[in-house]
This record gives structure tokens, C-alpha cells and sequence, in this order.
């Protein structure tokens, strides 16, 4: 494969087409097979040897396909992407365009980042590109109706759903997701596609739920991407890690030290310790300490709800103290100041309380005559996980 | 058609920047016909490309309105009154002033050529432009209603982004005159709150202002020299959108140095107390906001008060509650008369010794609020600053 010449290349190319074979058809055109190093197929101006021997639109394809090794070998990576939006639809190989679509998406990030550092071009340009090709290419794969179920094209939907999470995601426009959501979801097929693309379909879908503050759903993708990614894949299974834990911090259950050692977690441990504890200062510490790794894994922001949960475990140590169903609100105040909270007074902690009251972690009214919090005889302070 | 000329069609195509969807497809149905007009505009369009012509138009109108417009628009008696030439305001046919006179914006259409470099206006007359339209039109203290003259500036402002999207402006005058447009936007909708729909829509207000602060970002990020309003509009950003996850998340990408400065500390400060829901620090913490930031924040304050009033209503619910309207009007940060009404129109039991009954069962969303009523908040941080101060930026 490494050293054929051109004519042989497109010989085969003719061949897998002609006999409909599409994952050898997409080996020969996918950049992760060996024949992108040759070069004698690294041509700037392939288009009338395509044209000789193959029909359009794989003509033009192909004659894109090697500008592209072309632009690659050369390492422009702006060229390489502009040859690869040509092409597109393609009609019955699914692998040739799974291959092809992988490798826009991977150029135009490359392309991105040569920009970026050229400092031309507006930011997410390409990939903006990219994500729209990706999304005809979608629409095709979801209208067709016309083939049976095996030959439908409504199978390619949920690999370039997750190629488009991946965009969208990066260039942060994750309302760009729900469309595609909604159609899989409606689709029949649902539950038929491949393991390995539900899980990544799963973990896009569990951190769009986290994003749109809906934790229960949240927490059931997630859980499953988890435990269905493949126990080899521990990278992955680190990164799924990295939003179901917060997740779950939300609804109450803490990680083991255990697991986050396993997984290479341990910017969590701080943070899990002071969310059980009630202990804001450790939180606060925690989250400045690895702040830039939270941050960059999108995550800063929804810890940051975790305060939440850690002032109704504070409080509850302070219930717990006194012993009384009647409890000054003076004693709540002395509880947030000895965690160093700056201009906190009674009103704020009147309302840190009603909050918790309403959301349902406190069973209980505020007596604003006596000052004190009157909690309920009964289990004053349900559960994590049975408040929704 | 001969085989000579095949191979450079589609190199042609594919090569130029791949336009979106319906574009493409047609070039390639036209290819396969093989229409001869096809070829001759690609030939000539091949032609420019060896020749290295730029094809982004380049203005040269050195008026704030085309000389061409002017005249057409006097013909057919277009001119907006602002426009007009003193003394000839009553006349059959007004006559427009080239010194008042301002583009329209128009409606991009088929057929209709926009790259006419007689027409488009130089980014240094653009920012002149809209120093007029701020000085003597927005801050003028003659024209009125403001409504009107809201109507005027934001449809010239979008004629003048119509003239940078199309010359495809960028750099320090295309920053100036974005901020000056995303803080007449945001001072608009505070100013208008509460006028008639037929005046004054806040949602297309809030359309353009989110796609100039956009752009005014973009401008940020892609730039290399320094910004010195940057931290501003920043903060101005996350203030009018609070609550945003994308707002929030943009901000904690900034570099540090950006992050810590003391506008964009606050306005993080007020979206964390957001989203610990906790309206009591988000009241308390806005009252450090000069004028512009409170008018970003504004459209928020009627919800705030809302959460307020809903939290308390379950925290407080017992049969004895008894809680003083006086303190609540200081949380709220309106006086008392205000603090009832408002009470009253969520269902909040104000008893005859100015005691609220709050109770979780009585809690109502209002029907209608008047926003205007509650917002002296805001108005309070005007005090002697003129319009024009405000829109340049001089607060």
C-alpha cells in the first residue's frame, strides 16, 4: 500500500466501490491508514487522474482525498481542511463516511490551532465549518426513509451526533445539541447502535443534562457511560469520572478515597472531604487550589453548587451540638464566621436557611420574633438523596 | 466540453472556501448541466483570483449619509425629522441636512448591490457617525420623546454594523464603536423599561445587544493589542446575563490577570450568590455597581426579588409568622409603600402593624409587575450623569 503508484491506488478505489465494499473503501480513504504516507500519492492537482478512472462524485472525492495528503504532508493543515469539506454526502458507505467525517473534525481542530497561532482568523471558525458539514451530513442519515432497517441510513446518526457533541462542545454552543438529541431520542434505533457509540452518545447527553442544571438525568448518563465503557479504556473512564462525581457530590454520595486514587482523581479529595464535612473553608481552599483544572474541565462552576449541600451539612453539625429543636440563628452565624466567611451577618444567614428550607434539606421554619430556627422533631434534616 | 477544461472546474470549486449547504450544491448541479454562464463567471472569477484582487469592498463615503441616499430619500420624502434642515420642516418636500443626515440601515435583498464603495463609509467616518448620533442625537436634550430618538440611533447603529460587516472591519475603531453601541443598548433597557411594546421591544433590543457584545468579544479574543475597556464590557457581559452557564464559563476561561480585576471580581461575586441562590448577597452586592452595571443587571432585578420573596415565604411559613416589613424593605432596598405593593402582588400578607404573614401556601407569581416602579435601585446611581458621559463611557 505504501509504495503503490496512483493508477494502482485508484484501481482499488474503482474496486471497492464497484463492489459496494465500504470498510475497505474507507480504510482508502481515511487518514489513519498507511497509504496517506505515501508519496506518490501526495499529489496538489490529482483531479484529472481521478477523473480518467472513477465516476463522479467519487471523482472529485478522491481527487480531494489526496490534495488533502498533499496539504498534510506539508503540514497545512488549513489546505488539508479546505479539501476535505468537499466531501459529503455520500449515499450508501456509512464507514467511508464515518472515516472521512473523523478526519474534518480532527482537521479543523488541527486548523484551528494554526490559526490560533498565526493569530488569524476568527476564533472557532473551522470547527463552526466542520460542524456544519457534519450537520448535512446528519440531515441525510436522518430523512432517509426509503431503505429498509438494515440499509438505512439512520444508522450513521448517532456517530455524527457524537462528532457534532464534540464540536459544539468545544466552541461552547451547547444549544446546538438539542436537535440532535431530540431526533435521536425519536428515533427507533435507538437502543441498536453500537455499545462503544452509545457510551459516548451517553457522556455527551449526561454532561449537556449537567450543564442544564438537571442532576437526575444527569447522574443516570453518566452512571451508564461509566459502566458500560470498556474496562480497558481507563482514560476514558477518568474523564466520564470527572463530571459524574460532582454530579453525584450533588445528590449526596460522596467518592471513596479509593476510587479517586484508582483514577487518578485526587483534586476531588479536598473537595469531597469538605462537602461531607460541612467544612466551607476546605471547600473554598480546595477549589482555589485546582481551580485551572476545574475550570478547564467545565466543572468549577457546578462544584461551586456544592456549597449548597455543604451549608446544610454544616448546619446539621450545629443541630447535632445543641441538641434542641429550637436553635438560635446566633449559633449558625458563629458556625460560618469560624469558616472564615467575610461580611456575612443574621440577614444573610436568614436567607442561607430559608433557601435550605425550600429546596428541602431543613424540615422547619425561621421565627424571625425569636430569632431561632424551629426544626421539625421528625428526621429535621432528610437525606441527600431523597431530595430531589 | 472539452476534457481540458473539466480538471479546472473542479479544482475551482473546491478550492475557494466551501460555502454553506445550498450554495454548493447548486454550483455542482449547474457544473453537471454544464451551463456556459457557469464557466464564464468562473473564468473571470479565476482571473481575479491570479491577479490577487482583494474582493472586500472598501468605503469612501465621507458623509455620515451617502450623497446618493440623501437625494433619494428627499425626493420621496423619507427623511426622518431628525434629519431635516431647520426652517424647512413644514415645506411640501423637506429638505435633509447632509450634517444630520444618517444611513439607514436596509435590508440585505437579491439584486440589491451593498459593496458600492460610494456608499460605504470608512470605519473613521463610522466612529464619527456614531459620536454624532451619541452627542446630538441620544444625549441631546431638545429631541424628544426618547423613544423616538431610541428608535433613530438603533436603526442607524445597525446601518453603521452593516457598513463594518460588509468592509469586514476590525481592530481599535471597530472595538470603539461596538462599545459605544453595547452600552447604548444596555443604558436603553433600563431607560425604556416599561414603555408600550409598540415603542420599545425589549427582546429585539436584547437580540442586538447579545450579538454586538458577541462580536465586541470576538473583537477581544482575536486582537493582539490591548484593550483598556476590556475588564468593562467583560463584566458588563456577565452582569447582563446572570444565570448564564456559557456567560460564566467564558469568564473563568479569561487569563487570570483579566479575571481579578475588581469589575469582573464583583460581577463573578453577584453570579456566584445567584447561584447559591442567595438574593440577599445578590441585592446587597449590586449596590456596589456604578450606573452601567446596574443597567446590565436590571432585567434581573424583578426575578431577584421574586426568589427573595418566594424563599422567605417557605422559610418563614408558620402560623405566627410575624416578620417586620421594615426589615424586608431594607433587604428588597425599596421603601415601605413600594415594599407592600410588591408584597401584595405575591400574594404576601401585610397585616395592619407593617407585619408580614409569610406563609408557603399564599405565595403567588404576580400577574403583571411594573418593573419601573421598583427600579430606583438603579436610578439612584445616575445622579448628575449626562447621557453622553454614559454611552462614552466616562462614568
Amino acid at each position: 500500500m505504501a509504495h503503490s503508484t496512483i493508477n494502482q491506488y485508484l484501481q482499488q478505489v474503482y474496486e471497492a466501490i464497484d463492489g459496494r465494499d465500504g470498510s475497505f473503501c474507507s480504510e482508502l480513504l481515511s487518514f489513519k491508514h498507511p497509504h496517506v504516507a505515501n508519496p506518490r500519492l501526495q499529489l496538489a492537482s490529482p483531479e484529472e487522474k481521478c477523473q480518467q478512472l472513477l465516476e463522479p462524485p467519487y471523482d472529485e472525492m478522491v481527487a480531494a482525498h489526496l490534495r488533502c495528503t498533499y496539504a498534510v504532508s506539508n503540514h497545512d493543515f488549513v489546505e488539508a481542511y479546505k479539501a476535505f469539506q468537499s466531501h459529503k454526502e455520500e449515499n450508501w458507505a456509512l464507514p467511508v463516511m464515518f472515516a472521512v467525517t473523523l478526519d474534518l473534525r480532527i482537521f479543523a481542530n488541527n486548523a484551528e490551532q494554526q490559526l490560533q497561532k498565526k493569530g488569524k482568523g476568527q476564533p472557532a471558525e473551522m470547527l463552526e465549518k466542520a460542524a456544519e458539514q457534519l450537520m448535512s451530513c446528519f440531515r441525510v442519515c436522518a430523512s432517509d426513509n426509503r431503505a429498509g432497517v438494515e440499509d438505512s441510513k439512520k444508522w450513521g446518526m448517532m456517530f455524527l451526533s457524537n462528532q457534532l457533541f464534540k464540536i459544539y462542545f468545544k466552541i461552547n454552543k451547547l444549544h446546538l445539541c438539542k436537535p440532535l438529541i431530540r431526533a435521536i431520542d425519536s428515533s427507533n434505533l435507538k437502543n441498536d447502535f453500537s455499545p462503544a457509540q452509545k457510551v459516548t452518545y451517553r457522556y455527551y447527553t449526561g454532561r449537556k443534562a449537567m450543564f442544564d442544571s438537571d442532576f437526575k438525568p444527569a447522574e443516570e448518563f453518566l452512571s451508564y457511560a461509566f459502566h458500560h465503557c470498556h474496562r480497558s479504556s481507563q482514560r476514558n473512564k477518568r474523564m466520564i469520572l470527572i463530571y459524574l462525581l460532582p454530579v453525584k457530590m450533588l445528590l449526596g454520595h460522596m467518592p471513596t478515597h479509593q476510587l479517586l486514587r484508582k483514577y487518578d482523581l485526587m483534586q476531588f479529595a479536598d473537595v469531597t472531604k469538605g462537602v461531607s464535612e460541612g467544612n466551607l473553608l476546605l471547600l473554598n481552599e480546595a477549589l482555589n487550589k485546582h481551580e485551572t483544572f476545574f475550570i478547564r474541565c467545565g466543572i468549577f462552576l457546578i462544584l461551586e453548587k456544592l456549597k449548597i449541600i455543604t451549608y446544610r451539612n454544616l448546619f446539621k453539625k450545629v443541630y447535632l451540638l445543641l441538641r434542641t429543636h429550637q436553635l438560635p440563628l446566633a449559633s449558625f452565624l458563629v458556625s460560618l464566621q469560624m469558616m472564615q466567611l467575610q461580611d456575612v451577618d443574621l440577614d444573610e444567614v436568614q436567607c442561607i436557611l430559608a433557601n435550605l428550607i425550600y429546596m428541602g434539606h431543613i424540615k422547619g421554619y425561621i421565627s424571625q420574633q425569636h430569632q431561632k430556627l424551629v426544626v421539625s422533631k421528625q428526621n429535621p434534616f432528610p437525606a441527600l438523596s431523597s431530595v430531589s | 466540453m472539452s476534457r481540458r477544461r473539466a480538471p479546472r472546474r473542479i479544482s475551482l470549486s473546491q478550492r475557494r472556501d466551501a460555502p454553506a449547504g445550498g450554495e454548493w450544491r447548486q454550483r455542482t448541479e449547474e457544473q453537471r448541466r454544464g451551463k456556459a454562464e457557469v464557466r464564464e463567471v468562473e473564468e473571470e472569477e479565476e482571473r481575479q483570483e491570479h491577479h490577487g484582487k482583494e474582493s472586500v469592498p472598501r468605503g469612501t463615503c465621507q458623509t455620515m449619509c451617502p450623497t446618493r441616499e440623501l437625494q433619494d430619500r428627499q425626493l420621496q420624502n423619507c427623511l426622518h425629522r431628525f434629519e431635516l434642515l431647520a426652517g424647512t420642516e413644514r415645506d411640501r418636500r423637506p429638505r435633509g441636512d447632509p450634517l444630520r443626515a444618517v444611513k439607514e440601515y436596509s435590508r440585505p435583498a437579491a439584486g440589491k448591490d451593498s459593496t458600492n464603495s460610494s456608499d460605504l463609509r470608512p470605519a473613521a467616518v463610522l466612529l464619527k457617525t456614531v459620536c454624532y448620533l451619541i452627542d446630538k442625537v441620544a444625549a441631546s436634550p431638545h429631541l424628544r420623546p426618547w423613544t423616538e430618538v431610541y428608535n433613530f440611533v438603533f436603526d442607524r447603529l445597525r446601518g453603521v454594523k452593516q457598513d463594518m460587516i460588509i468592509q469586514r472591519t476590525s481592530g481599535l475603531n471597530c472595538v470603539a464603536i461596538l462599545e459605544r453601541t453595547v452600552r447604548f443598548l444596555i443604558y436603553a433597557s433600563y431607560r425604556l423599561c416599561g414603555e408600550p411594546l409598540r415603542l420599545y421591544d425589549p427582546r429585539i433590543n436584547d437580540t442586538h445587544l447579545q450579538e454586538n457584545l458577541s462580536w465586541l468579544l470576538d473583537c477581544y479574543a482575536t486582537g493582539t493589542e490591548p484593550h483598556p475597556n476590556q475588564e468593562e464590557f467583560q463584566a458588563l457581559g456577565l452582569l447582563y446575563n446572570l444565570g448564564s452557564a456559557r456567560a460564566a464559563q467564558h469568564i473563568m476561561e479569561l487569563p487570570e490577570r483579566l479575571r481579578c480585576s475588581p469589575a469582573i471580581t464583583l460581577a463573578l461575586s453577584i453570579n456566584r450568590a445567584f447561584h447559591e441562590q442567595n438574593p440577599v448577597r445578590v441585592l446587597r452586592l449590586a449596590r456596589r455597581l456604578n450606573f452601567m452595571q446596574s443597567c446590565a443587571l436590571h432585567r434581573h432585578l424583578v426575578s431577584c426579588r421574586r426568589d427573595l420573596l418566594l424563599i422567605y415565604s417557605h422559610g418563614f411559613s408558620s402560623r405566627n409568622c410575624r416578620f417586620p416589613l421594615d426589615r424586608l424593605a431594607q433587604l428588597l432596598f425599596l421603601d415601605a409603600s413600594l415594599t407592600t405593593r410588591l408584597c401584595q402582588a405575591h400574594g404576601v400578607e401585610v397585616n395592619r402593624d407593617s407585619q408580614l404573614i409569610f406563609s408557603k401556601a399564599a405565595f403567588t407569581e404576580p400577574e403583571q409587575l411594573h418593573c419601573k416602579l421598583y427600579h430606583n435601585i438603579v436610578a439612584e446611581k445616575q445622579r448628575d450623569l449626562s447621557v453622553g458621559d454614559i454611552i462614552h463611557g466616562c462614568t
